[in-house]
């Protein structure tokens, strides 16, 4: 898996990208290679997890927050309080703010998502943000 | 969102009863748990539409922690593997064992870990059966938290709910818990081996079940021995 993401995160990374190729990439690491609940090393209270869910290491979780189905968060990241993310891929050190909903997305490495109460479905977010409007948004 | 406002909906999650609200964000209170009750209503009714959409049938299983909710399950899919390809969600604070332990006999099973919720809701069963190809199964077990409380606020969606007891727990344990015994379908008194030795008012147990609900078909079992899982299975018409 950890190659498929690596492809994945070179996909993302190119000027052009290939939303095609990523959403199929994106659609086969969560159908067959997130399985079980590898949930051990998180930081925070009980939050629900809906298996397959995979945590990377020092993942912050804030409370009432609900992950999975089919969710791969990357080292180092802070999902905040109320947060509900499915279908989903976070890459490592990204912070998202209270009260996300976000499916079938993907957050790409080192983004700062510092602001609260937002949603998305089919889509690639990316960059530092106080704001939705400053948020890169790719929609598939 | 303003600050007053997170507190009043920090204070609604820290509330477990409406009484504890302050005069100011009562109404909100009242309002929340109205909306919630009835979206996770309407959601349930969505779910087995779903469900029997796919000819799938649908069976779930509440109880306290240890009155052998799992254990039953495990003997059933032993049983019916051969004839259903069966999908099982367990529900669970933590961890993963109830899964594995369905998993080793040959049905697939997905574990919810509801953290510091007491209870699985429509929602997550939603969110369960929305991201599987439900023409791969013929039937769903549901497995809910241990406790014989929170689950009696949440209905799932399947077409039968089971309430597991033990007789380690006591004769009073169904009539201190009418709830739930008031929405099931089969009310199921486990561990019935042990029953002569603990001196466990069956009788009791039996009276105080129908007293509740007129209509709930009762049986006594032994998930350990196997005893009349068969007639479970023939109640629940699989």
């Amino acid at each position: 898996m950890k190659d498929l993401l690596k492809q994945l995160e070179k996909l993302l990374n190119e000027k052009d990208l290939d939303l095609s190729k990523i959403q199929d990439l994106k659609t086969e690491i969560l159908k067959n290679h997130i399985k079980g609940l590898k949930i051990e090393n998180y930081i925070g209270d009980y939050p629900t997890f809906m298996e397959p869910v995979i945590l990377g290491d020092s993942v912050k979780i804030g409370d009432d927050v609900l992950i999975g189905p089919r969710v791969y968060i990357g080292n180092h990241s802070e999902i905040e309080d109320y947060a509900e993310i499915s279908n989903s891929i976070i890459f490592d050190k990204v912070k998202i703010g209270s009260n996300f909903k976000l499916d079938n997305c993907i957050i790409i490495k080192d983004s700062k998502l510092n602001f609260d109460n937002f949603s998305n479905t089919n889509g690639i977010l990316k960059g530092v943000a106080d704001s939705e409007d400053e948020l890169e948004i790719i929609s598939f | 969102m303003s600050e007053k406002r997170k507190k009043d909906i920090q204070r609604i999650k820290e509330l477990e009863s409406i009484n504890l609200a302050t005069d100011d964000i009562r109404e909100l209170v009242v309002q929340t748990k109205i909306k919630v009750e009835k979206d996770n209503e309407l959601l349930a009714r969505k779910n087995n539409e779903e469900l029997r959409e796919h000819k799938i049938k649908s069976v779930d299983i509440v109880g306290a922690i240890g009155a052998g909710k799992t254990a039953l399950i495990e003997k059933i899919v032993e049983i019916l593997s051969e004839k259903y390809r069966i999908l099982v969600i367990c529900g669970d604070i933590t961890t993963r064992v109830d899964a594995d332990r369905i998993q080793a006999h040959n049905a697939e099973s997905i574990q919810i870990n509801t953290g510091r919720e007491c209870a699985l809701n429509a929602y997550h069963i939603h969110k369960i059966i929305e991201n599987k190809d439900l023409d791969d199964y013929d039937l769903l077990f549901i497995e809910n938290v241990g406790n014989l409380i929170c689950p009696s606020e949440f209905t799932l969606g399947t077409d039968t709910r089971i309430t597991v007891v033990s007789t380690t727990e006591g004769e009073w344990v169904i009539e201190k818990h009418p709830m739930l015994f008031k929405m099931s379908q089969v009310a199921v008194i486990n561990k019935i081996d042990l029953a002569e030795r603990l001196g466990t008012n069956i009788p009791k147990m039996l009276k105080d079940a129908k007293d509740i609900n007129p209509d709930i078909k009762i049986i006594t079992t032994s998930a350990k021995t196997g005893k009349n899982v068969n007639k479970l299975i023939e109640i629940l018409e699989l």
